[in-house]
Parts: structure tokens; sequence; C-alpha cells
């Protein structure tokens, strides 16, 4: 069960846990969850499960401790005189403080070593290199327990939240275990929140028949989206990626689109089939996605794709950085001699910085990755920074954003950034990544369309034409998405021969078009691996 | 008077806007975060509150009554 389109998980585990769930009494359905979720985890990382259970019971223990502190706090609040609240309320900040560090230390410091410690031990190795010393570390290899970016980034929004006092902690270790390690989710997210999903979760409510029929909708549209577009991608892919130098621009342009359309069909495809997973048990986990490639900008981008870990990012991160006592302090000197446009963009941009650089760092341990995040950086920033001249541009000009011609350019203007973003993003390293997008700006020609280079990457023009069909497909739906039109309950208003019909032929379609067999290998879940 | 001296500070950082009337100063972008990170700097100041990173919803900044409503709770949790 490496990924959630393998028939042993769609075929095999999900059903069976579907019925497991519904034939058990009500207060047995979140065990049934649980230990499902942990039989997913043991089938991919076997022991490795010890971290999660480690992270759980350590995240709960952080939990009730910040929790007894707070209620300390508040019975001397409720005896002291007000002029020494003050000092009450700093003492046990504080001391909470403490407690977030200790937490912050165990579960980013696990990941970071676990993640990290080959990148670094590879860079202090060049240095030393470069210095001269005769020495080199010899890097330990690390274990790497399925979904730990993702399980450590649910586990520190609980305990920051726990702080915050927007959440009370939970003393029901076996929701918060659930809420951990739900095996949809637990590969590739959604990132959830404890406020948001612990509760449903847990209900154990009975799945209804809309439940199954949307859930095995969702997730068959999903497989189509990975199965037929993303896989069918992949041989070419691989080619022009390893083989890079033997092609000219022209491919380099459609290696950047061919990726990013794989890497969009194969997580928001993945997402699909977990989000469909979880509908099956009623349960509803936020969307990672909104149609993305309607963005007018990168930040706009940004805010729909993997939408999860952006807010992670926002709420976590961009806020308590730039609402900081020394950042506020900056924003107020900077906007009185610098002006309201240039003055809060300083602690807005060191703030965007870090988001940007802990973004790169969080897809992996690798130079390319952090110029991902410093490419978004410098993009956003940078939009950030002439916005006043922009609207003043545009005002002179008469060209209004929202409408017909310009929206179309912006549109497919951040898509072809988006494009230059995500051929860095799969590159094998930052020197390559670089090579390829020179060969895209110095080295363009069309001629390897035309003289049979393009058909010779493991794609005829069968495979393109599928591929062509099935991005419509997609583009189609996408649209009504965006028009507010929800396919899946336009579909359940139509007679059931239809409804059979549709569903059928989606079955088919995976069938016939699906890239699997001797000649095809299927792209690895991409997000798996973060 | 603290509704006055609100509407002062929002004119201050972005001019273009009704504040008397509009609620929706988030939802409509009105405000971008640029300017909410200066409100709250500004807010901070004027009134002598702390606004922790939690109370950066746009419940709380789309309208004069909410930043109000929201300065005027945080000066009584003290």
């Amino acid at each position: 069960m490496k990924s959630y389109v393998a028939p042993l998980y769609l075929l095999v585990f999900l059903p069976a846990v579907v019925f497991l769930y519904n034939i058990v009494p009500k207060k047995l359905r979140p065990v049934v969850l649980l230990l499902a979720s942990y039989l997913f985890f043991w089938s991919i990382s076997g022991k490795l499960i010890l971290f999660l259970l480690i992270s759980t019971f350590s995240i709960h223990h952080f939990g009730l401790w910040l929790s007894s502190l707070q209620e300390e706090r508040n019975r001397i609040l409720a005896e002291t005189e007000r002029p020494e609240r003050k000092a009450v309320k700093a003492e046990y900040i504080r001391r909470q403080r403490w407690v977030i560090f200790l937490a912050v230390c165990i579960h980013i410091g696990t990941l970071l070593v676990l993640k990290y410690t080959a990148f670094f031990g590879q860079n202090l190795n060049s240095l030393l290199a470069l210095a001269g010393v005769d020495w080199t570390w010899k890097i330990p290899k690390m274990v790497m327990p399925i979904g730990i970016s993702f399980y450590t980034m649910q586990a520190m929004s609980y305990i920051l939240d726990v702080y915050r006092e927007t959440l009370k902690p939970d003393k029901n270790i076996g929701r918060l275990a659930l809420y951990m390690a739900f095996f949809p989710s637990m590969m590739e997210g959604p990132i959830c929140r404890y406020n948001d999903d612990a509760v449903s979760l847990w209900e154990g409510r009975r799945s209804s028949v809309q439940n199954l029929v949307f859930g095995a909708e969702r997730i068959l549209y999903g497989v189509m989206k990975k199965m037929v577009i993303a896989d069918r991608l992949n041989i070419m892919i691989k080619t022009l990626y390893s083989g890079y130098a033997d092609y000219d621009g022209g491919m380099m342009v459609v290696a950047a689109i061919a990726y990013t359309c794989q890497l969009y069909m194969e997580f928001s495809g993945t997402m699909d089939v977990v989000i469909g997973s979880a509908e099956l048990f009623g349960i509803v986990l936020p969307e990672n996605f909104k149609r993305p490639f309607f963005s007018k900008s990168i930040s706009e981008f940004w805010t729909r794709w993997h939408i999860t870990l952006g807010t992670w990012f926002r709420d976590y991160i961009f806020y308590p950085i730039s609402m900081s006592k020394p950042m506020k302090r900056l924003t107020s000197k900077a906007r009185k001699k610098i002006g309201n446009h240039f003055g809060p963009l300083i602690a807005g941009s060191i703030a965007l910085f870090v988001v940007w650089l802990f973004n790169g760092l969080w897809h992996g341990a690798g130079w390319h990755y952090i110029c991902f995040g410093m490419y978004h950086f410098v993009l956003i920033a940078s939009a950030n920074a002439v916005e006043p001249y922009t609207k003043k541009f545009l005002e002179k000009l008469h060209i209004r954003r929202e409408e017909g011609g310009y929206k179309c350019f912006r549109i497919v203007r951040t898509a072809l950034l988006v494009c230059i973003g995500e051929l860095i993003f799969r590159a094998d390293s930052l020197r390559i990544a670089m090579r390829m997008l020179k060969k895209m700006f110095t080295d363009f020609t069309f001629r390897s369309f035309t003289d049979g280079t393009l058909l010779n990457l493991g794609m005829d023009k069968h495979d393109f034409l599928i591929v062509a069909v099935s991005v419509l497909i997609v583009l189609v739906i996408s649209i009504a998405n965006e028009r507010g039109i929800c396919i899946r309950q336009k579909l359940a208003e139509k007679k059931v021969v239809v409804r059979w019909a549709v569903v059928y032929g989606l079955i088919l379609f995976c069938i016939i078009f699906g890239a699997y067999g001797m000649n095809y290998t299927p792209v690895d879940p991409i997000y798996a691996g973060f | 008077m603290m509704k006055e001296q609100i509407i002062e500070i929002l004119e201050d950082i972005q001019p273009e806007a009704d504040y008397e009337t509009c609620q929706t100063l988030i939802d409509d972008h009105i405000l971008t975060s640029l300017d909410v990170l200066s409100l709250v700097a500004e807010l901070e100041d004027e009134f002598d509150v702390t606004i922790p990173t939690v109370e950066i919803i746009p419940s709380n900044f789309n309208s004069v009554d909410a930043i109000a409503a929201m300065v005027e709770r945080l000066q009584e949790e003290g």
C-alpha cells in the first residue's frame, strides 16, 4: 500500500475498513479507524510506528502540562489585585513558553534530524573540503517514518493552539491519536486542525448512502487524474529531466509545463482520493486545492494550492513573526519615515522570507528546494513592492484588473511563472535547474516539435491525445466548480441510469486509458516524500 | 471617541475607503495584510493594548465597530 491509488488500498483495505466501521457499535467506530490507521502506517513504515506513538503521547502530555499552567494562572489571577495581574500573566507566559520550547525541540528536532542530517552533512563535508580540512563526517543513514512532516505539523498546530488558548487540550488520548494518524490524510495531508476535525473523526457517525456515493465518485475522479494523466506523463518527464542535456529550449518548456501538469494531477488527484476516502466515513477533511490555475497572481496561487500548508505557515510563522514586538516597532517607525506602503513592507517581507525559506525546506532537503522557496518569495515580495505603481499604471491606461483580456493575461502569466518554479522544484539539483532554465531562454526553438523529437520521449500521438482529452475533462469540471456548480450534486439529481452510466464511463475510462502495465512506471506519490 | 481615533488611524494608513459605513474591509481586500500590520502597530501605540496573533482574523478587522470592540475587549482583559 505505497499509494492511495494502489489496488490493495482501493479494492481491499478501504472497503474492508468502511464495512467494519459500519457494522460495529457507534462507540467502537473511532477505535476501528484508529486501529486501521495504525495498520496502514505499519504496512508502510513497520516498526517506525514507534515515532508516531511517541509523538502522540508526547504532544498529549505537553497539552495537559500547558493546561495545568493556565488553570494555575487563572486561580492566582482571581485572587490578585489588578495592578499585579500583568506580572502574574508575564510569569505564566514565560513558563508556558518553556513548555512550547521543549515541545518544539522534541517534535521539530526529530523531524530536522531525520530529514535534514544528510543535507547538513553533505554541505558540511563540502565546506570542510573547500577549507582544505582533511576530514569528512561519515553521515549516518536516517530512517523516515511515513507522513512525519504532516503529523509533526498537526502536532505543532495542536500545541500552539493550546498555548494561545484557542483550543482546550484533549484528555482523551485516543481522539488525539486518531487526529494524528487518520489513515487517509496520514501520508500526504491535508494538514488538519484539531478544532476543525478531531471531534468529527471521533464521533463515529454511520456512513450515509450519500457519503458512500459522493465519496466513491470523488475517489474515482482522483484515480482518473492520477492514472490517466500523471502516470501517462511520467515517462516523458523522466526522459526530459534526466537527459536534459540532449534537448533544446523548446523541450525545456515542455518539461516545465508537463511536470507542473503532472504534479497538479498527482497531488490534487491524491487529495480527491484522500478526501473521498474520509467522506466514506462521513468525515469532511479540509480542501487542499481550489482551482489554482485560475489564479491571477502568485500570492493568489498559494491561497489555492496546498491550502492547508499555506494557512499553517500563515498562522504559525507569518503572523507570529510580523506581529512580534520588534517587528511592530519596526513597522511603526518605518511607516513614519518611508510612508504607508513601504513601512509595513519591511516587516512583512522579513516574515515572508522566513515563510518561503521554511516552505522550500519543508518540501525537501536540497538547495533547489530552497531556491524554489526563494523564487516565490521574490515574486510575491516584488509584486507587493510595486503594487502602487502597477495600480497607477493601469489607471493611466484605463485597464481594469478583473476584466476580459487583462484578466486572461494575468492568469496565463501566473501559470507560466508557476511552471518555471516547478521546473526548479523537479530538477535533480540546483545546477541542473539553472542549466535547464538557461536552455529555455537561450536555446529556444520549435525544431524539436516538428522533427519528431517530441514523439520520441516515451509518448506517442495517442498518449498526447489521451492526456489532452483528460485535461480538458478536468478543465470543464474546474470551470463548473469555479462557478459554484457541484457536479456530484447535479449528478445525484439525474435519473439512476444516467448516474450509473457516468460512473461506469469513468471506471472504463480509467481502465482503458490509465497508464499501467509493463510499459509504464506510475509516478510515486510525490508529496509522500515530503 | 475611540471610533473617531480608529478612523483617523485608518485614513492615515489607507485613505481610499468609507470607514463610517464599510463592513467588509478585509473581505473586500480594502485593507491588505500589510495595512493590517500597520494598523495593529498603531492601535497598540494609541490604546496601550497588546493585540495577539490569534486576534488577527477577518471578523475583528472588517469594520471600525469590530476593531473598536476588539480593542475595548483587550483593554478590559488588561
